[in-house]
């Protein structure tokens, strides 16, 4: 599917890459090069792949609230919540970043390989009486991610460098249905911006032609996926599946328990008591070696394996290879002590010891 | 002696060091910007006979894991260390300073069946490259 920037790219001779369908840059430089400026200075990434949900009518919020993890109820307007939609049996349908844009309106942010389904399935969840709208198509959507990203999100002179963490702005003139929010997946300061594309053209085009004075470098999926790795963010269809539960992946901080009950939160329940459920695990290579996704975790004392990697890189901040891992719980107890595992790549053994998340200070955590 | 390169259709490039039997084999820009950032390599063992078409180095980079095809078969002679510790040279001179390795040839007739730079610019263009 062709995204509206493109035609952008192509002309900056991206390399391009194809991401659940949507032809995207995969990186402009060099990706160790953009993961860099983004923890230095800044990085722009086009996103328009994320799909953008409307859910409006009475009562919508509360709709909403009953099928996510978090609570919708506890977050004033104008601040964005992360939150993941359970599937019936506790396992995951997707997770999602969500605002309120009125008593009666709700912005909903979804994977891009998952916005057909998220839309069916919030579909059939919601009472007749709520629109659900899909604005993702035509829609550009832009993520400014890094240190310097306060100074340059003033470029556009529409205040938005005054906006608090997670604080999302819709824009009520012209600038109908845009999403501007203080957030990012990358653990750096930073804005994203979602809306039609005439309207994010114009901050597409300021941001990258006044920006690089101010550091800001373009930056692909390759940077992308390293960063949310380096902090150890999960990605749907490798941490989170329609098995994984978010308790599996790590995610309390996302599961409110006290809220209004919600749709899978039994089963949710009944899954985190299971023994045998495997959990997500950060470690780090001890040798040179790059683990990447379905390479098997090797209990190195009876060769068995004992879990597999879901997502895998190399980071010259790590130090070298990296990831993240679900583990079955009998080793997952001994690695954490510090006992080496074995990731097995290309055939071959390498030693990995357990990591704390995230794998780096982010601006963020820094704070 | 040739200076002549000629290619894979997997990305390869081969070139005689001033004699026929001794060649050069490293990764085409096309191939290094395909496979962005090189970690590292993992080289042959000197003394290694590879026949033609098989799988002789692996590219790590920061996207995935590369197999190099030995664009002819022969004996690993030399690998190039620098890359070892240096591995972005494969990017930044991948005709240069960030060769792989050097083969004794089995047989120089191999030579012919490989793709001249003209032929290699018409798989280019074509899009038919396959490999990486």
């Amino acid at each position: 599917m062709a995204l509206p920037l493109v035609p952008y790219h192509i002309k900056r001779q991206a390399r391009m890459t194809d991401f659940h369908g949507y032809l995207l840059p995969l990186s402009f430089s060099s990706i160790l090069e953009e993961a860099k400026a983004v923890r230095e200075a800044a990085g722009l990434f086009d996103i328009s792949h994320m799909g953008h949900f409307l859910v409006k009518g009475p009562g919508a919020r509360q709709a909403i609230n009953r099928l996510i993890t978090s609570d919708l109820e506890a977050v004033p307007l104008g601040k964005s919540l992360y939150g993941l939609l359970p599937n019936d049996s506790g396992g995951t349908v997707d997770d999602l970043i969500l605002a309120s844009s009125g008593e009666e309106e709700l912005h909903i942010i979804v994977n891009a390989g998952n916005r057909e389904e998220d839309f069916a399935w919030i579909r059939s969840h919601l009472p007749p009486s709520l629109a659900l709208l899909d604005l993702s198509i035509d829609q550009i959507a832009l993520a400014l991610q890094g240190p310097a990203s306060q100074r340059i999100v003033s470029l556009l002179s529409r205040g938005f460098e005054t906006m608090g963490r997670r604080e999302v702005r819709f824009s009520t003139d012209s600038w109908e249905r845009i999403w501007v929010s203080r957030t990012g997946y990358t653990g750096e300061d930073g804005w994203e911006f979602f809306g039609p594309a005439e309207a994010i053209l114009p901050i597409y085009r300021t941001l990258s032609e006044k920006g690089p004075d101010l550091g800001l470098v373009q930056a692909g999926l390759g940077a992308r996926d390293l960063l949310r790795l380096e902090m150890a963010y999960p990605l749907y269809g490798q941490e989170l599946t329609p098995e994984k539960t978010a308790f599996d992946a790590g995610l309390d901080f996302a599961v409110n328990l006290r809220k209004a009950s919600f749709l899978g939160k039994e089963q949710m329940l009944e899954k985190r008591e299971d023994p045998e459920r495997e959990r997500l695990t950060g470690f780090v290579l001890t040798e040179r070696g790059i683990p990447r996704t379905h390479c098997p975790v090797i209990d190195p004392s009876t060769g068995r394996q004992v879990g597999e990697v879901t997502s895998g890189g190399h980071s010259p901040r790590v130090g070298g290879g990296f990831g993240l891992a679900y583990i079955d719980p009998s080793f997952f107890n001994e690695f954490m002590k510090g006992k080496e595992a074995g990731i097995e790549i290309h055939g071959k053994i390498h030693r990995a010891r357990f990591s704390s998340r995230p794998f780096v200070p982010g601006g963020l955590t820094k704070k | 002696m040739s200076s002549e390169r000629r290619y894979t259709p997997t990305h390869e490039w081969i070139q005689s060091l001033g004699n026929p039997s001794l060649m050069r084999i490293g990764i085409t820009d096309f191939a290094q910007k395909e496979i962005t950032d090189v970690v590292f390599v993992e080289l042959p063992k000197i003394g290694k006979k590879v026949p033609q078409g098989a799988e002789a180095a692996i590219i790590e980079s920061v996207k995935a894991a590369f197999s190099i095809y030995a664009p002819m078969g022969g004996e690993v002679v030399a690998v190039n260390s620098a890359i070892e510790s240096n591995p972005a040279l494969v990017n930044s001179d991948p005709y240069g300073a960030g060769w792989i390795f050097e083969l004794r040839v089995d047989d120089p007739a191999q030579w012919n069946s490989l793709l001249d730079e003209k032929g290699y610019q018409a798989l280019l263009v074509s899009g038919t490259g396959g490999g990486h």
